[in-house]
């Protein structure tokens, strides 16, 4: 009896100690010092980020630094269309309003909508793409509901919500994040799956390791480049779908500028003054280019196979 | 193989009827004001409303409405138009621009197919050239730049330099598809050379292309009979996706143009909560959605004998 008792003593889990991992393999391999010094040899791709970077913040500076506030602008149909001169720096609409300060505030509804429902469409895609892997059960009913609702083209989803429940800022980025989920969801599971029963996995498992950190230290950096992309992507695929519904008239409220806003107002002049779609067009350019750009180099060097 | 699509056409009819179900209840909780024209919303008295509303039996219990939906769903009846074009059956207003779309859908994504693809052939035959990183940037610009900045880019250049007419014309309707379907394609275009490289390159790096080079098989022979062949198959899965983007493209494209398809009508009738039509509009778009989806999976399985969807597991 008393032998059997010392056996059961003699076996017990351990508990996890970063000095006793450090003791029996040391290694200075920093995951995320490993990712920035991969992501700073690529020269390209910190000048894209700085861009991006600049013009994010000038965005809000932009705003601030106009000769006109968005809140006072009034029309008045003896400047309409006055081309862009020291006055007016982008020029005026077809109501005679000044364009700078009306193009940098879609601005930036754009950037606040797209990285609200790019972190969205992250936690809510990363959360249920991990359930949907590791939980066996939950994979027919997830793979049915994704089935659903990826079948049909979101825009069609998201004419209805806004029949159904209005126009907003806060509508718009939540039905986003609704319909976003999915495929962030879908490339988490898939790879969560690939990852779940490789060798070390099973025995860390086996070691009586609990299931979220092996999750979170064995499986996520595996997710974490492809979770970059995917982001990257998100962000440019928000503005355009922004944009899109805007221009169709229901996106936004009409109250909001933003960009699908600007180009239906101008849709009509553009041909005539140029400068009514050249001076939006470059700037949400600027940042949907440079943002894809950073994010892809950024996914590469995320990437812990690249890091030998 | 039989199996296999019985069971998978069951599954997409089931998807279908799901979604057609939720759109229609979804429809039902607006408020019942949006049944009639905006003028006999200011004639009519209250209980004229209510008399009209019996009537057409829209103050039935939800249930029966639905079973009754679903009847007219079978004889392919989607009610009439209130609003959008008052009295109207909604199948008839829709057939005619139903017919305009497609057309244009079909067109570009035939256009798409075969110049996405060739690109990306090219691309592959000059990998890390000049070429190739052409249709990089072009690939980057299409998939960074919103659709409506590069529609609009488009329509400046077509119009400017090639001076093709800027709206939509029914007396002229070659001259004036053309912009619309450039439009509708420059997303697809770029998806099928995105992939067609990739699927390329990867094939290109296999063992199997070794071997043929150390046969003295000329390159033209093993791009042609294996590579391609090879790549088409998962480049076949992504046909359904395109189909969506194209389907999503025709909404922006085809108002933007001022086409008299189900794009603006669908925008149009959700202006006017006319719900009739709405409805008509979504259920047909799901069902191309997801015919599409259906039909990308069957052909795959046709050009790639390997693939056995049926026996999910036994074949790993």
């Amino acid at each position: 009896m008393k032998a059997h008792k010392k056996e059961d003593e003699m076996f017990r889990f351990a508990e996890y100690s970063a000095e006793a991992a450090e003791r029996v393999g040391y290694s200075n391999y920093s995951y995320w010092r490993s990712v920035f010094r991969n992501f700073l040899k690529k020269k390209s791709a910190v000048v894209m980020s700085v861009i991006f970077i600049l013009i994010v913040v000038f965005s809000f500076v932009a705003t601030a630094i106009g000769r006109y506030d968005y809140a006072e602008l009034k029309s008045s149909m003896l400047e309409a269309f006055t081309s862009p001169n020291g006055e007016y720096w982008f020029g005026t609409d077809n109501l005679g309003r000044d364009y700078w300060c009306q193009v940098w505030y879609a601005a930036q509804v754009s950037i606040k909508l797209a990285l609200l429902v790019a972190v969205g469409e992250c936690v809510v895609g990363i959360i249920i793409g991990c359930i949907w892997g590791y939980v066996r059960q939950a994979d027919r009913i997830l793979t049915e509901i994704y089935n659903i609702i990826g079948n049909v083209p979101t825009i069609i989803y998201m004419t209805l919500i806004a029949l159904m429940v209005g126009q907003s800022f806060l509508i718009m980025a939540v039905s986003l994040i609704a319909f976003g989920w999915l495929g962030m969801a879908r490339n988490v599971r898939n790879l969560v799956m690939m990852y779940r029963d490789r060798e070390y996995n099973l025995a860390s498992r086996c070691l009586g390791t609990p299931i979220w950190r092996v999750l979170v230290k064995n499986i996520f950096p595996y997710l974490i480049s492809m979770i970059i992309l995917r982001l990257a992507l998100s962000i440019p695929s928000t503005i355009a779908t922004e944009t899109t519904l805007s221009y169709l008239g229901l996106g936004l409220d009409v109250n909001t500028p933003s960009l699908g806003l600007l180009l239906r107002n101008a849709r009509s002049f553009f041909l005539q003054y140029p400068y009514l779609l050249v001076c939006p067009a470059v700037i949400v350019s600027l940042i949907t280019i440079t943002f894809y750009l950073v994010g892809n180099a950024f996914s590469d060097a995320a990437d812990p196979r690249n890091h030998v | 193989m039989a199996k296999y699509t019985v069971k998978r056409l069951l599954q997409s009819v089931l998807t279908v009827l799901i979604i057609v179900t939720v759109v229609f209840l979804l429809l039902r909780m607006l408020p019942t004001d949006y049944y009639f024209t905006e003028e006999e919303l200011i004639k009519l008295s209250e209980e004229e409303k209510q008399d009209r509303l019996m009537a057409a039996g829209l103050t039935d219990p939800i249930l029966v409405q639905l079973g009754r939906f679903y009847g007219e769903l079978v004889r392919l009846d989607l009610g009439t138009s209130s609003r959008v074009q008052a009295g109207l059956e909604v199948t008839e207003i829709m057939t005619s621009r139903f017919a305009v779309s497609m057309k244009m859908g079909l067109i570009s994504m035939g256009v798409s197919l075969v110049i996405g693809i060739a690109m990306g052939i090219i691309q592959t035959l000059h990998k890390d050239k000049f070429f190739d990183h052409l249709g990089t940037v072009y690939i980057i610009f299409v998939n960074a730049v919103p659709a409506l900045v590069s529609y609009s880019l488009i329509l400046v250049f077509g119009t400017r330099i090639f001076k093709l007419p800027s709206l939509y014309s029914t007396n002229d309707v070659a001259r004036t598809s053309v912009l619309p379907i450039v439009c509708l394609s420059i997303g697809s275009i770029a998806y099928y050379a995105l992939w067609t490289r990739r699927y390329m390159v990867d094939e290109l790096n296999k063992d199997y292309i070794r071997l043929a080079r150390i046969k003295g098989m000329s390159s033209k022979d093993i791009m042609v009979k294996h590579v391609l062949k090879n790549a088409f198959v998962p480049l076949i899965a992504y046909v359904p996706a395109s189909l969506l983007l194209t389907i999503g493209g025709s909404l922006l494209v085809e108002r933007f143009f001022s086409i008299p398809g189900m794009g603006p009508l669908l925008t149009d009738a959700i202006g006017r909560y006319d719900a009739s039509v709405v409805q008509g509009c979504v259920i047909v778009y799901a069902g191309l959605g997801i015919i599409g989806v259906f039909l990308g999976d069957i052909m795959m399985m046709i050009f790639d004998p390997r693939i056995k969807l049926t026996g999910r597991g036994e074949t790993r």
